[in-house]
């Protein structure tokens, strides 16, 4: 991309770093593999030096050494742990407890409340009886529990309108619910996801109605090419602005994370 | 020293497995430690019809169901991490072979820990509310679900919950990098939910890349998170994980890591696998041969390496555990 700036960085370099903005410097935060640890890990490379990573394998205050890691128990993230715990310790003692202050999830469909479904594709609706769905998809693994436990959660996903559905098939990982209170009658110690962050921009709940609307375009996105390749009328933010670019000192940090250039490949 | 419970692979899985059998699998998730050399025995022996209790979906589980060998399986992830969707058990999933019951990666090890602590439920504050809880794949007309996670009053709060069942599985194969003879085991690396796994399942068979002196357990009593006295039997077995990685001794087999998933995708590819990686050795050392010297060589250049330092000097050499071990050369 070149459009905003004369920095050139590919749009998941941009969605990295606008998640990665989110984090605050100090916050516990929890990671998943791929793309959400490479917008985690930047914001500890960029401004967040202090922030205290987990993943929920149990593996605390350790970097990637030699590459992405394959998976957060990896041997590459396992090199210079300073400790080794456990599922139940890190997603229950840390996150379900309600002292994470913030995860980052990826999502194959997300709607309009925030619900992320990343279980499977089925044709059409489910209906009453259970059936296999037409594509399997990985589950729900921690980021059901974080979404349920973390302060505030950040949602990672390609814009592309068959990923922003009005409704998901199937709720993996609870937004809003059925948006308004809805949520608050589980009693999460989370307070829900505060952020979708896209391929294309950035998109934040009403206050009220905990309905997505759009909240930031990237340089080299528009507000009607989103709404385009959003499956639901999406409303757009009085406050809506265009998010910064990239800064020079932002994606170098992001590409001494990204060594592999896992962002740059599409 | 002390009793050695060291027996053959072959041995533990004629003696310890049944077909129909609810079958756990100790791991750290899928890229890390899992005794995937115990499911290529399982088929080895024709087991079937599995009940899989797997906190993460492995190459275990991916190579048994995509084999056929299981029916039914509970996990809290299905995939392969960054390797991708795993395919053998997608394909299970989607034709309707094998029922899946979704959890997450918190509630699996809350299920163990019901189970170990004899709870006749554990109380949920995640995956109530979304479909985990809805949606059954073991009763699928039970819509919203009340069987799986059903609802439960908090009886000092007055707040509606979910009630997890408890696990405890017949038999979990729990690998570990370090075992002595007994079966005291330390874990490098996360141990992802094998403490709670240890306790929970009936039996505990630990199979281990390396067996040490019992004077090493002695020296870092601490460290021993599944102790001998519940371990059933001891299964030496170098790169049990293997296509896996067991951090302090090797890295994960990326060539074979894509290659088995890709493999398990098709009906041709897992019968070609299962002839050439699974019925393709008869003991320790035609497996290694298998993976390929070379290839042995360069995953153990681990980053990880160093974790295994404090411990290296009392590794047992094979002649020695083939002396603690009946029928060695049966493997």
């Amino acid at each position: 991309m070149s459009e905003g700036g004369s920095l050139e960085y590919s749009r998941q370099e941009m969605m990295a770093i606008a998640t990665g903005r989110e984090i605050r410097d100090g916050e516990l935060a929890i990671f998943g593999v791929g793309l959400s640890m490479l917008a985690g890990y930047f914001a500890k490379a960029c401004h967040a030096p202090n922030v205290r990573v987990m993943t929920e394998g149990g593996v605390y205050g350790a970097t990637p050494a030699g590459g992405l890691p394959w998976g957060i128990e990896c041997n590459r993230i396992s090199a210079n742990a300073t400790s080794f715990t456990s599922a139940l310790d890190a997603l229950g003692f840390l996150v379900a407890s309600g002292r994470c202050d913030v995860g980052i999830v990826g999502a194959a469909q997300v709607d309009k409340f925030g619900n992320v479904n990343t279980t499977g594709i089925w044709d059409g609706e489910i209906g009453p009886r259970y059936r296999p769905p037409k594509t399997r998809l990985p589950g729900a693994g921690g980021a059901n529990d974080i979404a349920c436990g973390a302060k505030r959660l950040l949602i990672m996903a390609a814009h592309e309108r068959k990923r922003f559905a009005e409704k998901v098939s199937y709720i993996s990982s609870p937004g809003y619910l059925e948006g308004g209170a809805a949520r608050s009658r589980f009693g999460f110690p989370g307070g829900g996801p505060s952020a979708i962050v896209t391929t294309l921009g950035i998109l934040r709940p009403n206050a009220k109605t905990k309905e997505f609307e759009l909240a930031a375009w990237f340089p080299f996105s528009s507000i009607e090419e989103i709404k385009a390749n959003t499956g639901w009328d999406l409303k757009v933010s009085a406050e809506a602005h265009i998010a910064a670019a990239p800064t020079e000192i932002e994606l170098a940090a992001l590409r001494q994370v990204d060594e592999t250039g896992a962002l740059r490949k599409n | 020293m002390t009793r050695s419970k060291l027996i053959s692979l072959s041995e533990a899985v004629r003696r310890f497995t049944w077909d129909g059998m609810q079958y756990a699998s100790g791991a750290a998730l899928p890229v890390g430690s899992d005794a995937i050399i115990f499911g290529r025995e399982l088929l080895r022996q024709g087991r079937k019809d599995l009940h899989a209790v797997f906190h993460c979906n492995t190459q275990q589980l991916n190579l048994l169901a995509a084999a056929g060998a299981v029916t039914k399986a509970e996990c809290g992830f299905a995939a392969l991490e960054v390797y991708g969707f795993a395919n053998g058990l997608r394909r299970a999933v989607e034709s309707g072979r094998l029922a899946l019951e979704d959890y997450s990666n918190l509630s699996m090890p809350l299920r163990l820990l019901g189970g170990a602590l004899n709870w006749p439920f554990v109380p949920a504050t995640v995956n109530i509310g979304s479909d985990l809880q809805y949606r059954s794949a073991f009763a699928p007309d039970d819509y919203p679900a009340r069987s799986k996670i059903p609802e439960v009053t908090d009886p000092f709060s007055g707040r509606v919950i979910g009630a997890l069942s408890p696990l405890k599985p017949e038999l979990a194969a729990i690998h570990v990098p370090l075992a002595d003879p007994e079966g005291n085991s330390i874990i490098l690396g996360t141990e992802w939910s094998r403490f709670e796994l240890s306790r929970a399942a009936k039996r505990v068979i630990v199979v281990a890349d390396a067996i040490v002196d019992t004077a090493c357990i002695r020296q870092y009593p601490n460290l021993v998170r599944i102790p001998g006295l519940i371990v059933e039997a001891v299964v030496y077995w170098p790169f049990a994980a293997w296509p896996q990685s067991s951090p302090g001794q090797y890295d994960s087999d990326e060539e074979h890591m894509k290659f088995m998933n890709k493999a398990l995708a098709t009906e041709e590819g897992t019968a070609a696998y299962i002839r050439d990686f699974v019925e393709s050795y008869d003991g320790i050392e035609s497996y290694l041969d298998r993976i390929g010297r070379e290839k042995i060589a360069a995953l153990s250049q681990s980053v990880t390496s160093f974790l295994l330092d404090p411990y290296r000097k009392w590794i047992l050499p094979p002649e020695e555990i083939a002396q603690l071990q009946p029928s060695a050369e049966a493997a």
